[in-house]
């Protein structure tokens, strides 16, 4: 891999998250110094430069994310406020405006203008992400009372009105059905009572946060140097950018370890398809566990998944979901929908064991070569190219090779190198494993 | 070779070693994909929630940009660009041959044509080659020389071996062998041949014998003969009848080019071998001590020389690898010479006995990749290639896929064959230089459904660049062109890639992007171009919207943008299929005219325009009211008489159409854009304007009377 650019120093404080957006020519950083900066692509020299930058929340930034073009040029920000907040730049003719939040630095410069905030969560905002353009202008958001919330909006010019659309805790989820073909410890906990809805949300969410009490405490014993929940969990979400399947969202909470995909309709609640589970899996299975496996030899022990990233389809008849996470491993996970009824009839009957009409899932790649702690995963825009970052300091690249092997593909490190570095870090070769 | 990957970011983040001081600091690295080119940015984050985080970590906050590759120079560029021209008429010929139902390669014609479009491939990678070696100078080419060579000899050993001329699949191989060894290979090297000629005795060098032997291997009888002529001056009167009795037997070994049929090659073969069995007979007479001159022991090289032409295989390998030769050497000199008639496809049994011996060098990918080739191992082959050079594994697999010696279809569970994977690949590195955005897309379209899908995420994010740049006036003058509705620049080259490839979504992707930037007329136009009709009917909408968001002077400016394209639309509309659309076009544009000569106080051309849009069924049902009430003014002007009776008729009787149906229930079809327009946005509201448009109507009619006395 090679280094191709540099900003010296982007904030005065950690960035939290960045973000390209839709053609790449713009980059959004957002920091715990609490401010948004939007920086511009030189395309003739590969300079960035800022455009704008603005103090954007009261409290550390945790996400930000882009709405497709098609909406206008918008960006969505999470915070430790406990705030999403709707930003969108606006014509020089409007800079006399006055901003909503006040916060501009020089009135000159700043051309993003507050259009909403999103004040439905009670704790800290993890994530936030944008559906799809063709949902429509919506984006999910998830908190770490594990809330996932969904919200449309419903005034498109002005941007102000967002309808909470849905809000779902994810741990107390339910599956879609009895024969469903997760099983998670989180669904035996839920009692049908705990289920999240919308006009009942305070008692519920109490009631999730006392459940997760009690989850915490049971399973502290277990991990050992993992401390306080809200320091080391990990809440993060990723679209499914398919449009046929409908609205699908993989979201992952907390310290268990799960990444659930979930379905999203406006006619029914929010379902749970397929979760996304190592502990009772082994890479070489086909499907999803069946029945519900005790935690073995401490192999189960939980673990929080800090980054998940759904790959475009572009046509694949699977889905590809990577998942980063603080047991040091990088996972590539497969996953089918369901054979269409019709096909299913014309295959005739299947394996007769009624799995169609399932979701099936299964790993395809599992790497530890971050050793520690991986930060992120994310893919390409064809889904082709898994990188992954972690607390190794390095970035790595892994891709499919033929029989759809995944293989590491290079990477590079932040690490001061040798004087001479030895040859054996430089090779791109993949590595069987 | 290849640019080389760097293992470090600079400047470092931390010093060697301290890792884990990295990771005890609370922090972890965290990274964005670039829809752009696949670069990603690589930053310092927050492992903890920040309340957890421990001060003491520096505040410099960088952001790194790494990519795969390097995106590539313009030499590169310009070999990539090259080649992609032969790719695209590979297509098209697997294309034809497949709509025929012709195996491409069980046709003379179509194997013909793949072979000569194999050869342009060898070709353009040799012209590279020659080209990076001519400008060597410093580090400028982002590719060596060396690098070009090898895929040279790659691409034409390829060639030799699975892509043969038409009607010579089956015949023997090795003469075809033999000249890609020497071409590549070249052995024994012209320097030393030179030193040789200079010498009077050649014979006392240490490096004759050698030279002899190498070049018999590598059928250079012109060069034997040469140096086996100057030993009529040897001392020994052996070694100079043997020298004698060698050259015509090296001149005349059979080549299977110089016969009609295998036949007659075979029987000349056998010939030629009682030959050299009869110099073999002479060999063993020379007695032990007639076999030295003091420099060397002359018989015993004779006798290998003798050896290689009796084909002897222990010989052959034992005398390769002595004079340093590796296992093409002995694979090629085994064609020639231990089983002349040895056929492409019995190749890789030799070889891989061959191999046994005298493995390749495993640090050498161009010698792993000629092994593959050599061993029949396609699949191999192309994995080793892309360790090479994406391009070459790339090109290979195409050529591969249409002489069916890897699967078209997909082997794993990936729905990408192999062909596909490999293109793909390359399609990435394409990808990494936004201008090739045009061959990204071309090759990502050959990759079928999948292949398609993955191309319009590349297409849907090409810049389209509308908003000029301020540097160069060329540019501001095609986005003006591409404002005046013409299509220009990256969006011509955007329209036409769609087009080829029928991504007909992606076209009317690009069209919303007009569409939001209010570029009305370009979208227009780009609508038209793309065909598609209820797309510009979209668009007026859009404009007509303007009108009741943002009021008659906007709305008036956005459709100047519409106007010019409306004259080429109506010329198109015979065709008839858009005449729909076409209409509420021309009520738009109408519309505006009829707001601008107000705005310019051309009062009596804006009454004319209100009679002809109510007059002609121009306006859509649901505008009368809009422009009943936008006449208003006019009705009101004491200065002058805009309408005649009859028109002041008209307008009545729109009037009472309106305001009759509306009471009738059907107060959606005829009131709804006047009530978006009043502040409430109900019909009440707007009822009530209409009212006001009674008034002034009976007001109007008062005056006629008062003016033109009945």
């Amino acid at each position: 891999m090679i280094q191709t650019g540099l900003i010296q120093n982007a904030h005065n404080d950690l960035v939290t998250d960045a973000s390209y957006d839709f053609y790449g020519l713009r980059l959004a950083t957002c920091s715990l110094d609490q401010r948004i900066k939007i920086w511009q692509l030189d395309e003739d020299t590969g300079n960035w430069d800022v455009e704008d930058d603005w103090k954007a929340h009261d409290a550390a930034v945790t996400k930000i994310s882009w709405a497709h073009p098609e909406f206008g040029t918008i960006v969505a920000s999470s915070s430790f406020d406990r705030t999403v907040k709707i930003w969108e730049q606006t014509a020089y003719a409007e800079i006399e405006r006055p901003q909503a939040n006040g916060a501009s630095s020089s009135s000159s410069s700043s051309r993003w203008t507050e259009r909403a905030v999103l004040v439905d969560a009670k704790f800290s905002v993890r994530a936030v992400e944008f559906a799809p353009q063709h949902f429509g202008l919506k984006l999910a958001a998830i908190s770490s009372d594990n809330h996932l919330r969904i919200y449309e909006c419903l005034e498109q010019p002005s941007l102000a009105t967002w309808q909470l659309a849905e809000e779902v805790d994810v741990l107390a989820l339910p599956s879609t059905s009895p024969t469903s073909n997760s099983i998670s410890q989180t669904v035996t906990l839920a009692t049908p009572t705990q289920t999240t809805s919308t006009l009942d949300g305070a008692s519920v969410s109490l009631a999730a946060q006392a459940l997760q009490q009690q989850q915490q405490q049971s399973q502290a014993p277990s991990r050992p140097g993992l401390g306080n929940r809200e320091a080391d969990g990990g809440w993060c979400i990723s679209w499914c950018k398919d449009k046929y399947w409908g609205e699908i969202i993989a979201a992952g909470c907390g310290i268990d370890g799960k990444i659930k995909v979930i379905q999203l309709s406006p006619s029914k609640r929010p379902a749970t398809l397929l979760t996304l589970s190592t502990a009772p899996l082994r890479p070489s299975s086909e499907t999803t566990s069946k029945a519900p496996v005790p935690p073995a030899d401490g192999e189960a022990a939980p673990y929080a998944i800090t980054s998940v990233s759904w790959a475009p389809s572009c046509g694949r008849s699977y889905h590809l979901i990577a998942t980063g996470s603080r047991d040091g491993k990088v996972r590539i996970w497969r996953i089918k929908p369901p054979a269409l009824a019709d096909e299913a009839d014309y295959e005739g009957d299947g394996d007769g064991d009624g799995s169609e009409g399932k979701w099936t899932g299964s790993i395809v790649g599992e790497f530890d070569d971050h050793k520690s702690s991986v930060g992120r995963v994310e893919w390409n825009i064809t889904g082709t190219v898994l990188s992954s970052a972690g607390n190794d300091g390095r970035v790595r690249l892994w891709k499919a090779t033929a029989g759809n092997v995944w293989r590491p593909a290079g990477h590079i490190g932040v690490e001061q190198a040798d004087e001479q570095p030895p040859d054996i870090d430089m090779d791109e070769n993949p590595v069987a494993d | 070779m290849a640019p080389k990957a760097s293992s470090s970011l600079l400047p470092p983040l931390f010093e060697q070693g301290s890792t884990e001081e990295f990771k005890a600091s609370g922090r972890t690295l965290a990274v964005a994909a670039s829809p752009r080119d696949g670069s990603i940015a690589v930053y310092p984050t927050n492992n903890k929630a920040p309340q957890f985080m421990k001060a003491g970590y520096p505040k410099k906050q960088p952001i790194y940009f790494v990519a795969e590759h390097l995106a590539p120079d313009a030499e590169r560029r310009t070999f990539l660009s090259d080649t992609s021209v032969i790719f695209n008429v590979v297509q098209n010929l697997v294309k034809t041959a497949r709509a025929r139902k012709i195996t491409l390669f069980d046709n003379g014609e179509t194997l013909g044509a793949l072979r000569k479009l194999a050869q342009d491939y060898v070709n353009f990678c040799k012209e590279c080659w020659i080209y990076a070696a001519e400008n060597k100078t410093a580090d400028t080419l982002q590719f060596s020389d060396d690098h070009y060579r090898q895929l040279h000899t790659c691409l034409s050993l390829f060639t030799v071996l699975y892509v043969p001329e038409p009607g010579l699949e089956g015949a023997p191989a090795g003469e075809d062998l033999l000249d890609w060894l020497n071409t590549h290979f070249v052995e024994p090297s012209t320097d030393e041949g030179k030193h040789l000629a200079t010498l009077d005795k050649p014979w006392e060098d240490e490096s004759y014998w050698s030279y002899l032997a190498r070049a018999t291997l590598r059928g250079l009888s012109k060069a034997s003969a040469f140096f086996l002529e100057t030993l009529s001056k040897h001392p020994s009167p052996y070694l100079q009848d043997l020298s004698r009795a060698l050259i015509p037997i090296l001149s005349n070994h059979p080549r299977f080019s110089q016969f009609s049929s295998e036949r007659d090659f075979a029987i000349n073969s056998r010939r030629w071998r009682d030959k050299v069995k009869t110099l073999r007979v002479e060999l063993d007479r020379v007695p032990e001590d007639s076999r030295e001159d003091g420099f060397d022991n002359w018989w015993a090289w004779f006798s290998d020389i003798v050896g290689v032409l009796e084909g002897r295989a222990e010989v052959v390998k034992r005398v390769c690898t002595d004079l340093g030769g590796d296992w093409k050497e002995v694979c090629v000199a085994w064609t020639m010479f231990v089983d002349p008639r040895l056929r492409r496809q019995d190749l890789p049994d030799i070889v891989v006995d061959i191999l046994d011996d005298l493995p390749p060098d495993p640090t050498n990918q161009e010698d792993v990749i000629h092994s593959s080739l050599f061993l029949g191992k396609p699949v191999q082959a192309l994995s080793q290639a892309a360790q090479l050079d994406v391009w070459l594994s790339a090109h290979l697999a195409d050529m591969m896929e249409a002489l069916e010696l890897i699967e078209a279809t997909p082997t794993d569970d990936s729905d990408i064959s192999l062909r596909n994977l490999y293109i793909i690949q390359f399609a990435e590195y394409l990808h990494s230089d936004l201008n090739l955005w045009r061959h990204t897309v071309d090759y990502l379209c050959t990759c079928g459904d999948i292949g398609m899908k993955m191309a319009d995420e590349v297409l849907v994010r090409v810049p389209l660049r509308l908003q000029s740049p301020k540097d160069s006036t060329a540019a501001s003058e095609e986005s003006a062109r591409i404002r005046a509705g013409d299509l220009a620049g990256v969006l011509k080259e955007v329209n036409a890639s769609c087009f080829d490839h029928g991504r007909e979504e992606v076209r009317r992707m690009v069209c919303k992007a007009f569409t939001r930037e209010k570029e009305y007329g370009l979208a227009l136009s780009y609508c038209a171009s793309a065909e598609d009709w209820p797309g510009l009917g979209r668009i007026v909408d859009r404009v007509l919207n303007e009108y009741v968001s943002q009021g008659p002077s906007n709305f008036a400016r956005s459709v100047a943008n519409i106007a010019p394209s409306l004259h080429a639309l109506r010329a198109q509309s015979k065709s008839g299929l858009n005449g729909v659309f076409i209409y509420r076009l021309i009520f738009a544009v109408r519309f505006a005219e009829f707001h601008q000569r107000k705005v310019n106080q051309e009062y009596m051309d804006a009454a004319g325009d209100v009679v002809a849009m109510l007059k002609e069924e121009v306006a859509p049902r649901a505008w009368w009211a809009v422009v009943l009430c936008d006449a208003v003014d006019l009705l009101q002007n004491h200065e002058i008489m805009p309408f005649t009776t009859s028109e002041a008729t008209l307008l009545l009787h729109k009037l009472e159409e309106v305001v009759s149906r509306s009471s009738y229930g059907a107060g959606k079809d005829y009131l709804a854009v006047l009530a978006q327009c009043t502040k409430n946005g109900d019909e009440k509201f707007a009822l009530q304007q209409l009212q006001s448009v009674r008034l002034a109507l009976a007001k109007y009619y008062a005056r006629a009377l008062d003016v033109v006395p009945v």
